[in-house]
């Protein structure tokens, strides 16, 4: 997910020459926080509901704005953008394409679209974070490896024993897993249903042993009303090189993990592992 | 006709004449940080009024966010120096709303000796 595609880009700015008291009138008159600021054409500042607290009325814009603005390109996604924001404590981001404002986004629109890729269940993020993490990983590394989880049986505990407890299930499963991988220093996701995903950057040796870690201790973890619960995980690990096309990567090496995944549960094998 | 109904009611004027002073900052304006004008609307004034004849200093201090100054006093005396005379003086009685207009009068005293 892209800024470019929540960005407001019927934008309210200002010139550094107007008053700001004008600036006030304007934003009180669009029920909006903050102005970019605007000379010629270029952004030179931007300036806030706080910026027109601290400044008599009477002032230039120019001398009560913010000069030093932080902006980002319509294909920033939003993840970085979050993390930009968070890093420099700010409220807004304009959005600035071939030296222009294109457009602006807030924080509260940010975090809104960001509840989105979010499951509330688990307390994971989704899918789409985890493909936007990959790509951020393979800006620093050369590979990469995709743990695909997939619980047996999952349809089976869901009917036998009732959504409520299914759901009882997956929270505890997330738990366990958010443990183990947080210690680990990879990233983990829900990806589907009853589906998981780590990617990490350590070896694929360490990977394995991850995965391995995770099957055993499946079993041995206090299931409500002894359901078993185990995994079938695919493993699927890759080297990028420099000219390779990272977007297809990412998606060729989680698809590869999935069918793996599939394998290991049809096969009845626990762990499936491939390098592409 | 009866005065109390009808009031007679007349106007004051008074005038006072003076010559603007041109620019009205005379050699050194302290700029406080929430003054009812900013360096910006001083830079766009002088440059109107009296182009090339001050220099504005940002300056990170806890009342004042600028010094305007004429540039031909720094002609007298170093600029740091005068700057932190300015900033001490200006700070006993100034706040952060203050814009503060300063005349400085320097006299140079030069005794040479020569040989006879």
């Amino acid at each position: 997910m892209l800024i470019k595609d929540i960005m407001e880009t019927n934008l309210i700015t200002v010139n550094p020459y107007q008053s700001v008291r004008q600036a006030t009138d304007l934003m009180q008159r669009y029920r909006i926080n903050g102005l970019p600021v605007l000379h010629k054409d270029n952004l030179v500042g931007i300036i806030t509901s706080r910026d027109i607290k601290e400044n008599h009325p009477n002032r230039l814009v120019a001398d009560a704005m913010s000069k030093k603005v932080k902006t980002v390109s319509p294909y920033y996604s939003i993840w970085q953008a979050k993390k930009l924001m968070e890093e420099h404590d700010i409220e807004r981001l304009p959005i600035i394409e071939n030296g222009r404002l294109v457009g602006l986004v807030t924080k509260g629109t940010l975090l809104a679209e960001l509840n989105k890729y979010f499951d509330p269940l688990t307390g994971l993020n989704r899918r789409e974070y985890l493909c936007y993490k990959v790509l951020d990983l393979l800006q620093e590394h050369s590979q990469i490896t995709i743990i695909f989880l997939d619980l047996n049986n999952f349809g089976n505990i869901d009917k036998q024993f009732g959504h409520v407890l299914g759901d009882e299930v997956l929270k505890q499963t997330a738990r366990i897993l958010k443990d183990i991988v947080e210690k680990n220093d990879s990233y983990l996701c829900r990806y589907g249903g009853d589906e998981f995903v780590i990617a990490s950057v350590k070896p694929l040796d360490d990977a394995v042993s991850l995965a391995q870690k995770i099957i055993a201790i499946m079993p041995e973890q206090k299931w409500p009303r002894g359901i078993k619960v185990s995994f079938s995980v695919g493993i699927a690990s890759k080297k990028i090189f420099n000219n390779q096309q990272i977007d297809s990567a990412v998606y060729d090496i989680i698809n590869a993990a999935s069918l793996a995944s599939t394998k290991a549960k049809s096969a009845l094998n626990s762990l499936v592992i491939v390098e592409l | 006709m009866d005065k109390s109904i009808h009031p007679s009611r007349k106007a004051e004027i008074n005038i006072q004449l003076s010559e603007f002073e041109v620019p009205p900052i005379q050699d050194i304006l302290l700029v406080g940080k929430k003054a009812p004008i900013g360096p910006e609307a001083v830079r766009q004034m002088i440059d109107a009024l009296s182009p090339e004849q001050y220099e504005i200093i940002l300056i990170d201090h806890i009342f004042f966010e600028a010094v305007v100054l004429k540039k031909s006093i720094t002609k007298l005396i170093p600029k740091e120096k005068l700057l932190s005379i300015i900033l001490d003086e200006g700070e006993r009685i100034a706040s952060e709303n203050t814009l503060l207009r300063a005349q400085v009068n320097i006299t140079i005293q030069v005794t040479r000796g020569v040989d006879l």
